[in-house]
């Protein structure tokens, strides 16, 4: 029994190395189960027309960051313009599918009451509301 | 010569028009420290932190505050404002405290109560529920005991 595994034990090990390499080798190459589908694509100068429950919003922006299907990113000085509101701000982010956008930066609100002035939002458009973080101030014109 | 006179004064009726519709509008303006959320559905405004309102009457503090609105026409009037935690109200030479403020705009009455004064130079008033009638420039101070009401009276006076 030594004696054969002296005589064997390199080939052995070429062996194990060999199956070692192989069994690497395939969980490499293995395709994975998840799809990517993510385009990423930007425009400069953007403004289109989105339904939501306030009705038709215009938006616009310096640059548009498509995100994925739903998400996109209005790089720069951007807005949100529908009947009931006007949203002027920066880098605001904007999520379709939860009819929500939001962002950190400063921003005015104008609306059929007055001027808002905050710094950051956060519009949740199925709950027909908007928080305003920071100090704010509304000037209204009765 | 008569066209051009008429052109003129066309344009001088237009802008004195214009100056008194923008006059009409009356400012109310509202500053929080922390939050504000403007709810469309229930049309109100909820101010939170170091809240300051203000009307052409009275400057109004608290910690917060909670704005009801209507739409009329194509505007958005205040009805009613609520202020909570450490009222403040200042109104001429007259400082109201409390700790719950109601102001409603169709009779332009500020009721307070709690813990209740009403500062003025010449005198300090304390009482559970104050309220203040602005149009006809009357204080009625209540105190938390029924037993023992309170009214004080307070005319114009010019010279005094």
């Amino acid at each position: 029994m030594s004696k054969f595994l002296k005589e064997n034990i390199f080939n052995f090990l070429i062996f194990l190395l060999l199956s070692l390499q192989a069994f690497m080798y395939y969980y490499d190459n293995k395709p994975s189960s998840k799809v990517y589908s993510q385009k990423s694509m930007s425009v400069e100068n953007f403004s289109s027309i989105v339904l939501s429950k306030s009705g038709l919003t215009k938006i616009g922006s310096d640059k548009l960051n498509k995100i994925d299907e739903d998400q996109f990113f209005l790089q720069g000085k951007s807005y949100l313009e529908n009947k009931e509101y006007k949203i002027y701000g920066e880098d605001i982010s904007i999520n379709l599918i939860e009819e929500i956008s939001h962002s950190k930066k400063s921003v005015q609100v104008i609306n059929s009451m007055g001027t808002l002035e905050a710094h950051g939002f956060k519009n949740i458009d199925s709950e027909g509301k908007i928080y305003f973080d920071g100090i704010v101030t509304f000037k209204s014109h009765e | 010569m008569v066209l051009l006179h008429l052109k003129v004064m066309n344009k001088f009726i237009f802008i004195l028009s214009l100056f008194f519709y923008l006059n009409a509008y009356a400012e109310s303006t509202v500053k929080a420290g922390d939050s504000l959320i403007w709810d469309s559905e229930n049309q109100s405004y909820t101010a939170t932190g170091s809240v300051e309102f203000s009307n052409d009457t009275f400057i109004a503090y608290s910690e917060k505050m909670i704005a009801q609105y209507v739409e009329q026409g194509d505007k958005e009037l205040f009805t009613i404002v609520e202020l909570f935690e450490n009222v403040r109200i200042e109104l001429k030479d007259e400082v109201f405290l409390g700790d719950y403020a109601i102001y409603t705009r169709d009779d332009n009455i500020i009721t307070l109560t709690g813990d209740v004064s009403v500062q003025s130079p010449t005198r300090l008033l304390k009482g559970h529920e104050l309220i203040a009638d602005i149009d006809n420039n009357k204080r009625i101070l209540n105190s938390a005991n029924d037993g023992s009401l309170v009214e004080v009276l307070l005319e114009n006076n010019e010279n005094n």
